[in-house]
């Protein structure tokens, strides 16, 4: 089996071969090699032997990925397969416009543009507000504004496109 | 010896749940308060009773004055405990509760409208010999003579709110060019956060130790300190991490700081629990910053090295009773630790990561103890202060409290949203903590743009196949209800 994982913007090959049987997995992970011995506990617990050392992590299965805990610090990890599958899905084609999108769930407090309107790679947006913070999100790319998707004091949640960006056709000079 | 039968607590999250405690051991009834999207928060599920507020707002939930009178009235309390943030230093609150005949566990409202204004504060302490930073002790709105003092001063100079707090209106300026902008917005900022535009300066000061002291005063004319705590580890103007003993601290000094905090306290008529602050300059001087007139959010490393809960104090002060003990009475043992843990990105800025608690496993052992307002299945909501826990640690001395830290923090599972725990695990590993050379601007200095290591990304990365491979054909996890979890949730799958 091959997996393509995605931490953070970095997409890395796996390659696994397993037994459930003996509950072992053999992952080559650039040029790594790993076998390890797993046991499930607790639910959402495991207990692994990575090339005999003895690792506790937690693996959580999200929206769209899975949190994982390993010795205090958490990683998002994704299948950029299933990722790609699902923009395909719901694009329907190769382009892809720039998405403005919260990164926490957080409040609506300013949309800065209008629906028509040209903006510049890094030009705020929108401004959300959590937990007493505020924060501006940017334009992702120089473009029009295609669409707005929210309002003023809405509840925003991170996936939720706010504002779609049409990018800029490269015009001839 | 008096004592409340019922009390309300104004407060949520872990605050309300530590008091909420001591209640419970004293025989107190509890009344817990709560808005709409706290139905099923870990403070109402501890309480006694709980009476719902309103709109998740804080302006129509926790800080409803009228409304949280209403309730304290109606369901019997006797006193309000405020907790911190929220109504805790408001003198308009204490007022009201005095009007009303409840009691408000604190000072009196007079003291805190003193205090709650810096440069009166400022006054009070430099009429009682008490050292203040060089700096202004009027309040002004006039930009010019503002450039005036800061020449007078001398650059680089701290602009200040005089109503402030929280770090807002605070500005450092180093050069004289950039004052008069930088008086403006502080100025607006300043305003808008809390009606009041007036700024003053003080000297700034180069990596200046925060070291406070938590002191205790009865109505009864005794005052006494429980030693110090160092909080220099701040991000925002915000502690995040908080030891005691202070690493800079000598025998001579905290006899000397003691004493002084005893007189401040005294000068401005204070009563019940409350920290007096101070800046700790290189060469060992020290100039009092503000008194924090509430429960510290630091007081449990306190309550470790000296036996005292806190709380308890609070609420025998509250009800009359005079000090069971004196100053030579209190002794302190070993070194305590404390870790706030916050619903935050330390990758994106420390920006607030609200939202639903999947899975939460907390550390044990021995000294740890954790004063925490979470459950796996809580959804932490995003119109509050992203204060989630504080991990707290003892042991005999520094470098096995950092130790035992390290172990705590490293196996304190809480998925689902960001917390500042992986940046914590790196400022307690980093050579300058493990030295003990902490100041205000550690963070900034050695932390200034964090990303979390790569380490261990392997290893997710297998978790994750495995996770793929073992939950093939299964449900997939069902969502947890709001409330308590059961054990049959908790368990997971077991065999007899």
């Amino acid at each position: 089996m091959k997996y393509r994982l995605k931490i953070l913007e970095e997409m890395v090959d796996v390659d696994v071969s397993h037994s459930d049987s003996e509950q072992t997995v053999q992952a080559i992970i650039e040029g790594k090699e790993y076998n390890v011995h797993y046991q499930n506990v607790m639910g959402r617990c495991f207990h692994l032997a990575i090339n005999e050392k003895l690792t506790e992590v937690f693996v959580v299965t999200g929206n769209q990925g899975k949190h994982v805990f390993v010795n205090g610090r958490t990683f998002f990890v994704q299948d950029a397969g299933q990722l790609i599958a699902r923009r395909a899905r719901r694009k329907g084609s190769e382009e892809i416009p720039g998405e403005v999108t919260p990164p926490m769930p957080s409040v609506v407090l300013r949309i800065m543009v209008k629906e028509g309107e040209r903006v510049k790679r890094g030009q705020g947006i929108v401004v959300v507000s959590a937990m007493k913070m505020q924060t501006t999100l940017a334009a992702p790319t120089d473009g029009t504004v295609k669409k707005i998707h929210t309002t003023i004091d809405a509840k925003v949640a991170p996936g939720d496109i706010l504002v779609e960006i049409e990018k800029e056709a490269v015009e001839n000079e | 010896m008096t004592m409340f039968k019922k009390i309300l607590i104004a407060n949520r999250g872990e605050i309300a749940v530590r008091i909420i405690r001591t209640c419970r051991e004293m025989g107190i009834h509890s009344v817990a308060v709560y808005s709409d999207v706290d139905a099923a928060a870990a403070h109402v599920l501890e309480a006694d009773e709980a009476v719902l507020l309103g709109e998740p707002e804080p302006s129509a939930s926790y800080l409803n004055i009228e409304r949280i009178i209403a309730v304290a009235t109606s369901t019997g309390a006797e006193a309000i405990h405020p907790g911190y943030g929220f109504l805790a230093e408001n003198p308009e609150f204490a007022k009201c509760c005095e009007t009303a005949g409840i009691t408000f566990i604190g000072p009196p409202s007079s003291v805190l409208r003193d205090l709650g204004n810096k440069t009166v504060a400022r006054r009070i302490m430099e009429s009682a010999n008490v050292p203040v930073i060089p700096g202004m002790l009027e309040a002004s709105n006039d930009i010019a003579l503002l450039g005036r003092e800061a020449e007078q001063i001398g650059y680089p100079v701290m602009v200040k709110a005089a109503a402030g707090g929280g770090g807002k209106g605070m500005r450092i300026i180093f050069d004289p060019k950039t004052m008069e902008e930088s008086c403006i917005s502080a100025m607006s900022e300043a305003e808008k956060a809390f009606g009041d535009g007036s700024l003053y300066l003080e000297k700034h000061m180069e990596a200046p130790r925060h070291v406070e002291f938590q002191m205790l005063a009865d109505h009864h004319g005794n005052v006494v300190h429980l030693f110090e705590r160092e909080c220099s580890i701040q991000r925002r103007y915000q502690k995040i991490i908080g030891e005691t003993p202070s690493p800079a601290m000598t025998p001579t000094l905290r006899n000397e700081m003691g004493k002084v905090a005893v007189s401040a306290i005294k000068a401005s008529g204070y009563t019940n629990a409350g920290t007096v602050e101070f800046l700790l300059d290189q060469s060992r001087q020290f100039y009092f910053l503000e008194v924090n007139a509430r429960l510290q959010v630091e007081h449990p490393i306190t309550e470790m090295t000296t036996g005292i809960d806190c709380v308890r104090q609070q609420l025998e002060i509250a009800a009359g009773n005079p000090l069971r003990f004196t100053q030579e009475d209190i002794t302190h043992r070993g070194h305590a630790i404390e870790c706030r843990i916050y619903a935050e990105d330390p990758e994106a800025n420390f920006f607030p990561s609200p939202g639903g608690i999947t899975l939460y496993r907390e550390p044990c052992g021995p000294g740890i103890r954790n004063d925490s307002g979470i459950y796996e299945g809580f959804e932490v909501p995003m119109e509050y202060d992203p204060i989630l826990s504080k991990l707290i640690v003892t042991a005999q001395t520094r470098e096995e409290v950092r130790q035992r830290m390290l172990r705590a923090l490293r196996t304190y599972v809480i998925l689902g949203i960001r917390t500042t725990i992986p940046f914590l695990i790196d400022v307690l590993s980093s050579p300058e903590f493990v030295k003990g050379n902490t100041h205000t601007g550690f963070i900034d200095h050695h932390f200034e743009s964090w990303s979390q290591s790569r380490e261990d990304e392997d290893v997710a990365r297998i978790a994750y196949v495995i996770e793929e491979i073992t939950s093939h054909g299964k449900a997939s996890a069902k969502v947890s209800e709001k409330g308590w979890p059961t054990p049959w949730e908790t368990l997971g799958e077991w065999r007899i």
